[in-house]
């Protein structure tokens, strides 16, 4: 991915050589594994089934600075048709794009931009899309209608590190998620005969909410749903937990460094991005990728998967008791009503 | 409006004020950059302050790129290399032109340009670079024409660039500063700040034979780790001063500068918001 901030050379060695000195010494101050500060919202959104705010690294007097990013997701349901195109799968489907703010990348053409949101949704859509993190309960009526979930997600600034603002926003939109409850609905044909003129015409029959185990008529018959009024606007997305966190690497070899700006992005010819799942504290790698022309070898990248393992589980962390914490002050605003 | 406030308006030097602020009529002033006219009356469409030459009324904005002027000092970084020229983008509306006849050539301060010049011109400025320069003139468009024709102005290395917005940076006697820790500043009127390693005057390039290779060369020095440190340092304390949007000038940024270091923190305390509040506040009192 080409750079998007032109630096002079003189530039490019001073941070080099920064990093490259014992103690490494950055721009900022910062020591090689500091983040700056993120902060994140959830629920901003207020038409979206789920959503989340992130920012890294904003001035904290006048907010202005930091990269910025906003996710949001959205059901909508799809009718599952084989064999008719419409793409709807038995189970429903999750689906992500990252759309750029021209005013986040005001040096790049429309095209390259393009290029750029090309470039970003597919590695979210390569990772979050993955059939391991495929959540559970996005089907409405087996065979025939499922939840699309959308994940949409938009750059409004970039200062650096944004693969990282991308996957801790869809983590948190993704968290907060809710999926309607739905109720399914069967049409019958009263028996003829048993009334006078509106009998052949149908009857609109509600299922009970208890369906027994061995009542397989529902299962069968279903044709339509419908969405029972709840306090809570639905249930939590399946698997809520797995979604996994990115964590770049930024490579001077032999060193390197967490949460790069801009500059340093520029001045540095590889990148590292490791997204880590922790199921029930066992590490999962759900992605993994490379940019720049610079090269690794094989060795070092164990090093460094052990490394990123370390910083990953950090940002799992502290994410989780933030996404938690988001949560519980979700529920005692409603229970002052 | 009354009749009252016309006269305030008249009066007063300069005034602040914001987008739908009606000025004055439009029957007795002419509408400047800045404003507008509706329903018989002058009102402004930014945030400024408000300008008058005789019947000409104006409001100069506080946020907006760099209105060049001749004779400032600019920080620029190299967009374009054309024919004969580079453009050079300074934080204004259009991009700068740096002719080649405007820089110093090696070989001699004054001489005819050459066609070998033409042909190896990144051999002296490529695109990225970043160069401190003064405005020359304008061109008929308003685009700026730079010249780098003296020893103080060429090519930057040794350090790196803050841009902070273009009002905070006041006119100076000298924007070229040297704090005693070591550091070197060019406070460029168009935002743009350079923050280097301090390279003493008698080892400046170019004294007498002006040794081109020096001149521009993309090789940055030794620099050891507490000037780091301070670059680093006098980084973080423009940044807290120009997100308080307090003008910077070479006393103050002295002031700030010692005070945290007195207060003995790692540089990266300054992210903290109550330390970067501390700072302003300490060095705002009596003033």
């Amino acid at each position: 991915m080409a750079s998007t901030t032109s630096l002079s050379k003189a530039e490019k060695s001073y941070i080099q050589a920064g990093l490259l000195a014992n103690p490494p010494t950055r721009g900022d101050g910062r020591s090689a594994q500091d983040f700056r500060t993120i902060s994140l919202q959830t629920s901003v959104a207020p038409l979206a089934n789920g959503s989340a705010r992130v920012s890294i690294g904003r001035d904290p007097h006048d907010g202005s600075g930091g990269t910025e990013v906003l996710a949001a997701t959205k059901l909508e349901v799809e009718s599952v048709d084989l064999g008719s195109g419409s793409g709807g799968v038995n189970g429903g489907r999750v689906m992500c794009s990252v759309t750029c703010s021209p005013a986040a990348y005001p040096h790049l053409s429309s095209a390259a931009l393009d290029d750029l949101q090309y470039d970003l949704t597919t590695i979210l859509n390569s990772t979050l899309t993955h059939p391991s993190l495929h959540p559970k309960n996005l089907t409405i009526l087996p065979g025939k209608k499922s939840w699309l979930l959308n994940l949409d997600l938009v750059v409004l600034v970039d200062s650096g590190n944004v693969f990282d603002a991308l996957f801790l926003a869809a983590r948190a939109a993704l968290w907060d998620t809710k999926v309607p409850r739905t109720r399914s609905v069967e049409y019958k044909a009263r028996k003829a005969g048993g009334g006078g003129e509106g009998g052949e015409k149908g009857d609109m029959e509600v299922d009970e909410e208890v369906v027994s185990g061995f009542d397989t008529r529902q299962i069968r018959h279903a044709t339509d749903f419908e969405l029972p009024d709840y306090w809570d606007e639905g249930e939590e997305l399946d698997g809520r937990d797995r979604w996994p966190v990115c964590v770049t690497l930024n490579l001077v070899p032999p060193a390197h460094f967490l949460d790069a700006t801009l500059e340093e992005e520029a001045a540095i010819p590889l990148r590292l991005l490791l997204m880590f799942s922790f199921d029930s504290d066992e590490p999962h790698i759900q992605g993994m990728r490379t940019m720049g022309n610079g090269e690794l070898t094989v060795p070092q990248l164990g090093e460094l998967l052990k490394e990123g393992e370390k910083y990953a589980r950090q940002i799992w962390q502290s994410l989780n008791a933030k996404l938690k914490e988001e949560e519980l002050g979700r529920i005692k605003e409603r229970n002052k009503f | 409006m009354d009749i009252d406030d016309y006269e305030d308006f008249d009066s007063s030097g300069s005034r602040l004020t914001c987008p739908g602020e009606s000025l004055t009529s439009s029957q007795a002033y002419m509408r400047g950059h800045g404003t507008y006219v509706d329903s018989e009356e002058v009102i402004a469409s930014v945030a400024g302050t408000i300008e008058r030459v005789n019947k000409l009324v104006t409001v100069r904005a506080i946020r907006s790129r760099y209105n060049p002027e001749v004779g400032d000092l600019v920080v620029g970084r190299i967009t374009e290399v054309q024919p004969r020229r580079w453009k050079v983008d300074a934080h204004s509306r259009q991009d700068a032109v740096l002719m080649l006849s405007s820089v110093n050539l090696p070989g001699g301060v004054q001489r005819r340009k050459l066609e070998s010049d033409e042909l190896q011109m990144r051999g002296f400025f490529e695109e990225g670079d970043l160069l401190v320069a003064e405005v020359q003139a304008f061109f008929s468009d308003g685009a700026m024409s730079l010249h780098t024709r003296s020893l103080k102005y060429g090519k930057l290395r040794n350090g790196q660039l803050v841009a902070v917005p273009p009002i905070l940076v006041r006119r100076l006697k000298s924007h070229f500063l040297t704090l005693p820790c070591g550091v070197d500043l060019i406070l460029g009127l168009n935002g743009y700040i350079w923050v280097s390693k301090h390279v003493k005057a008698s080892e400046q390039e170019g004294e007498e034979g002006f040794d081109a290779e020096a001149v521009y060369s993309n090789v940055n020095d030794e620099i050891d780790e507490a000037t780091r440190t301070a670059i680093s340092r006098v980084t973080h304390v423009i940044r807290v001063l120009t997100s308080h949007f307090i003008p910077l000038t070479d006393t103050l940024l002295l002031e700030a500068y010692e005070w945290t270091v007195e207060q003995e923190t790692n540089v990266r305390d300054l992210f903290q918001q109550d330390f970067g509040d501390a700072l302003v506040a300490s060095i705002t009192v009596g003033r």
